[in-house]
């Protein structure tokens, strides 16, 4: 009888929370050492993105009303923190698919939640010092009545997470490499120019403010916003429950799309 | 004279130059380029719409009041704004990727006067420009519902603008050996031209060392020469950005003719 066990496959059973925590950490080293320098040099463009949308804005008035500098200033930590996970993890996957590394990764013997984990910790490390950079300079070019709480780290963990998660979903669930692109790059302007994320939403037209409040973007920007300023946040709760409904189902879309046999 | 084109030893060919032979060889090359861009020219055209239609209501949802100034600006910086991705971004990414291919190589290599190859290159994507550059100056005019006043100007204006974009971006493309250093001037390009260059704003808001600096790059005089066909009163020097747009282009000129005139 042992003898039967022992010449086929090792079948340990492989679950639990030191087998996790071990695919955790290695995938985090993993997906460290592919983007290697990469994350470095991500990490300087968005610092110098960030920094160059603070101040650049300025230029479109003379002279800047506080509440736009107040506006763009605590919009940008949004768009730093969706940057790695929305726009460049789907187009990293999609490459990964063409030169055939994503098989390669997807039968790995680590679970999808501490992979998906692990790239998550790679977007808020990639993400945060730009936003950090960001605020600084913006606080110091136009000295905004900004106040920051302890409300920042749900609201900066839960935002990273859901666009990483958003991300995920469009990265995994679309099979075209070409569709991919063409949805993030779709995200990209969404969020850069269709989205009240840098300025009021009474600044859109109002079918599209309507059609903001049902995607993640507008509340991310509320989450954070009401983290970094004071006085009245109408929605706040509303955004956190959106947020969280989001985060939920693309990672359920990432889960099934992941867990299914080829 | 057939006789003694008969008698040449082999191997000796026949001079290939003259106006007509390049006259032939770009009508050659002219059908090469239209064939290769045929499946992407509508692509093209759309993306390009787009960019400069989305980037004009974008400007327009930063300000709390857009002022009858702000939407006059906007809309005429629309053209520019729709023109610039098209010689900036598009081209270079184009010859990148002949580059990467292999496909850059092939069309040196092939029997026609280089310089038939660029010139071809640069009608092919002037004229893929025109459509993207009006339609994004339509959709721009139709949300402000400004009122432009339209002269005879804006034709050498359009034209002048699309063929520096066209050539200033291909000379950066040849000039530059390695397409990944390209595809990132490129991208910092348009972002100093989405944030910093005077296009949808009036220079006087830029710091002097910034508007000193835009009065000699190609944007803002892009701006001006388009705005000064668009409008009435609104702009003052547009002779000098005429010349500066026209030095721009014979510069990129020349620095592709350079590059091409060697061999490898």
């Amino acid at each position: 009888m042992s003898s039967v066990v022992d010449a086929g496959p090792p079948t340990e059973v492989r679950r639990g929370a030191a087998h996790w925590a071990g695919g955790y950490g290695a995938m985090l080293r993993w997906h460290l050492a592919s983007l290697r320098l990469w994350l470095a040099f991500l990490v300087g463009i968005q610092i110098l993105s960030g920094v160059g949308f603070v101040l650049g804005i300025a230029l479109f008035f003379k002279p800047i009303p506080v509440s736009v500098a107040l506006f763009v200033s605590t919009g940008v930590p949004v768009v730093n923190l969706l940057t790695i996970g929305l726009m460049l993890g789907p187009q990293l996957v999609a490459s990964q698919k063409i030169d055939g590394s994503y098989d390669y990764l997807r039968c790995l013997p680590v679970s999808r939640s501490a992979n998906a984990l692990a790239w998550y910790t790679v977007t808020l490390v990639g993400g945060v010092p730009a936003m950090v950079v960001s605020l600084a300079v913006a606080q110091a070019r136009y000295h905004l009545p900004l106040h920051l709480s302890a409300m920042i780290v749900p609201a900066v963990l839960l935002t990273c997470f859901t666009g990483t998660m958003v991300g995920y979903a469009v990265a995994h669930a679309l099979s075209k490499a070409t569709a991919t692109r063409l949805v993030t790059q779709l995200l990209t302007f969404a969020v850069f120019s269709f989205a009240p994320v840098l300025y009021p939403v009474r600044q859109l037209p109002r079918w599209l403010g309507t059609l903001n409040w049902w995607l993640p973007f507008r509340q991310m920007a509320v989450a954070v916003r009401a983290s970094l300023t004071s006085g009245p946040n109408p929605g706040l709760v509303t955004a956190y429950i959106a947020l969280a409904i989001w985060a939920t189902a693309c990672a359920a879309v990432s889960a099934l799309v992941l867990g299914r046999r080829e | 004279m057939t006789t003694s084109a008969a008698a040449s030893p082999p191997g000796i060919v026949q001079l290939r130059s003259g106006v007509s032979y390049w006259a032939a060889s770009f009508g050659v090359m002219l059908r090469f380029e239209f064939g290769r861009a045929r499946e992407s020219a509508a692509l093209t055209v759309i993306v390009q719409t787009f960019m400069g239609a989305g980037m004009a209501l974008t400007y327009g949802f930063f300000y709390p009041h857009v002022t009858p100034t702000v939407a006059l600006y906007v809309t005429t910086g629309t053209p520019t704004l729709a023109l610039i991705p098209l010689g900036f971004v598009m081209v270079p990414g184009v010859i990148g990727e002949q580059k990467i291919e292999g496909t850059f190589d092939y069309i040196w290599s092939l029997p026609v006067p280089r310089s038939a190859q660029a010139a071809s290159t640069f009608l092919l994507y002037t004229l893929l420009a025109l459509p993207g550059t009006l339609l994004a100056l339509l959709v721009a005019t139709w949300r402000y519902g400004v009122h432009l006043e339209i002269s005879p100007l804006v034709v050498p204006a359009v034209l002048l603008c699309a063929v520096t974009a066209v050539t200033v971006g291909f000379a950066m493309a040849l000039a530059i050996a390695n397409p990944l250093t390209t595809n990132l001037v490129t991208n910092a390009v348009i972002f100093v031209v989405l944030l910093f260059s005077p296009i949808v704003y009036p220079i006087s808001h830029l710091p002097g060392w910034l508007s000193e600096t835009h009065r000699i790059l190609p944007f803002y005089n892009m701006a001006v020469a388009m705005r000064a066909g668009l409008t009435r009163g609104l702009v003052t020097h547009a002779a000098t950005s005429f010349l500066v747009l026209a030095a721009w282009a014979v510069a990129a000129c020349l620095s592709t003719a350079w590059v091409i005139g060697r061999r490898r």
